[in-house]
């Protein structure tokens, strides 16, 4: 078993407790394109770095789409900011060009450029006139290519999306994400196929985007050890429930339902579902 | 090979052969004929080359008709296309669309022409507004299907930003689309240029209007004349209209395909 290395937020026991996520009894019903949950109770603090663990199939993604509106629950509440999530609500729509959204398959537009795709981020914030004919302020255009700096991809603004690796994709959806002013951030297995090395580079961007932003992010991931290394809290999904949610804080570990537990045992039990 | 396809393949050949005799269409009636057209080729070589400037002017009229309809067509064709977009739009607003583009498309370009012939006089802007008409129900068609085949993933990604439609339609759907959307222009374009070429059968101005009155008179050979050089025409667009897509189109294609990992 490898060494666990904490990555942690020391301060996150000082940032105020308010709830940024309720979930109430939360039960989806199934349908071919997402899996059921049955009733999740989750309620995430703000600046917290939140992951969820669990095999394909389990219902981790659908848990993301509730919480940025795409999908609604069939039973239970869910409140966003005390909104519910819902895509087309007025007051909710608002919300939505904070909380960042990267998909399993992340979603860029291949057939634009790295720069036109960060830019779609901050395209809440445009006049409709003028981004129709790509016009964007120099606050904007200088705010992406901060972030493209930051995220490693100076030199590559002007590729098309499609010519990029799939460690470079990662990074262009993280930028739009970022490029959202984000207060929260959901990321479906960002990580998942990537080797180990451009995958910890990923994991760090985000956490170091998250402490500076004081970001709200809640990943999901079917590797238990990567989770433990950059959450503070890690749920784990089986089978549409949440079958444990252990909090990092420090070197020990929490478990909020059964008390205190082995990191050891844990990777033990779940050492499987990180292996789909 | 299944007994079943042979029964389907049986009878389907049965209801050809019955079918002909009910049209009165004999087999032997089109060999018998052949010599015929030997009297066309005939006249042909006869004819003298001096209309070959008339027919190389009337046809640049024809393209110049063409050219007109087809782009004020996809001008006015793009934006309804969006609207008949089944993920773009509730049903309230793609259904009554998608009846219009239907309606346009049941009259087939001639009897546009002819209804526009009645309404401004006969001559070519008859012919460029059938064009017109015909090129918005055809290509509108074919673009909001190419629009419901496009990646729901970065649909749904930029979707979920709470971006404006215009925005998602600007930054996401023609991006995506753009290749097959101009391939399909092209396309269009080929077809129209046919097309146009017909219409002066109704007086609806271009090259149509000479083969048609040649063929009135029986100067099979001027009409053969005429037709050649329709034919010539459409392959010289149909070369270059490859050469376009080879360029633009499958260049694009080839990228996106490198890029699925």
């Amino acid at each position: 078993m490898k060494q666990i290395q904490m990555n942690k937020n020391p301060s996150f026991s000082l940032i105020s407790t308010k709830k940024i996520i309720q979930m109430n009894n939360i039960s989806t019903s199934y349908d071919s394109k997402s899996f059921a949950l049955k009733g999740i109770n989750m309620s995430i603090e703000r600046g917290t770095n939140y992951a969820v663990v669990g095999q394909s199939g389990s219902g981790k993604s659908t848990l993301l789409k509730l919480m940025n509106g795409m999908m609604i629950p069939s039973n239970g509440t869910i409140k966003i900011d005390y909104v519910t999530p819902k895509m087309n609500d007025k007051k909710f729509k608002k919300m939505m060009h904070t909380i960042g959204y990267i998909p399993q398959n992340l979603g860029l537009v291949k057939n634009i450029t790295v720069l036109e795709n960060i830019l779609i981020g901050a395209l809440p914030r445009i006049g409709k006139i003028s981004s129709l004919f790509k016009k964007f302020p120099k606050e904007e255009l200088d705010e992406a290519k901060r972030i493209l700096n930051l995220v490693g991809l100076g030199n590559k603004e002007s590729r098309k999306a499609y010519m990029l690796s799939g460690g470079e994709k990662r990074r262009v959806a993280i930028a739009r994400a970022l490029m959202q002013k984000p207060t929260i951030l959901l990321a479906d297995e960002i990580v998942s196929e990537l080797d180990h090395v451009t995958a910890r580079e990923i994991m760090n961007l985000i956490a170091d985007a998250q402490k500076t932003m004081n970001l709200t992010a809640i990943m999901v991931h079917h590797d238990m050890q990567l989770a433990l290394e950059y959450a503070d809290r890690v749920a784990v999904i089986k089978e549409g429930e949440k079958v444990l949610e252990i909090g990092v804080e420090g070197d020990t570990i929490v478990d909020f339902q059964t008390g205190d537990m082995d990191i050891e045992e844990i990777m033990e039990t779940y050492a499987d579902d990180s292996k789909k | 090979m299944t007994p079943k396809n042979n029964i389907v393949i049986g009878i389907i050949v049965a209801l050809v052969v019955i079918a002909s005799y009910n049209m009165d269409a004999d087999p032997v009636k089109f060999f018998e004929g052949l010599p015929n057209l030997g009297i066309i080729l005939e006249e042909v070589i006869l004819v003298e080359p001096k209309y070959i400037p008339t027919a190389l002017w009337a046809m640049f009229e024809t393209i110049q008709m063409a050219f007109i309809g087809t782009a004020v067509g996809v001008a006015i064709s793009l934006p309804l296309s969006m609207l008949a977009a089944r993920n773009l739009n509730s049903k309230f607003v793609y259904a009554p669309i998608r009846a219009l583009l239907a309606a346009m498309r049941t009259f087939p370009s001639i009897l546009w022409a002819l209804l526009f012939v009645i309404m401004v006089g006969s001559g070519s802007f008859a012919g460029i507004l059938a064009i017109i008409m015909y090129t918005i129900g055809f290509i509108a068609k074919l673009q909001y299907e190419t629009i419901e085949t496009i990646d729901s993933d970065p649909m749904d990604a930029v979707d979920s930003i709470g971006v404006s439609k215009s925005q998602l339609i600007r930054y996401v759907v023609i991006p995506e689309s753009a290749s097959h959307l101009l391939s399909q222009i092209l396309y269009m374009f080929d077809y129209n240029v046919r097309q146009t070429s017909i219409l002066g059968l109704v007086g609806a101005g271009g090259i149509g209007f000479y083969i048609i009155n040649y063929i009135k008179f029986f100067e099979y050979g001027k009409a053969a004349i005429f037709m050649l050089i329709v034919l010539i025409t459409v392959l010289v667009i149909d070369w270059a209209s490859v050469k376009i897509r080879d360029k633009f189109i499958i260049k694009s294609q080839h990228g996106m395909e490198i890029s699925s990992n």
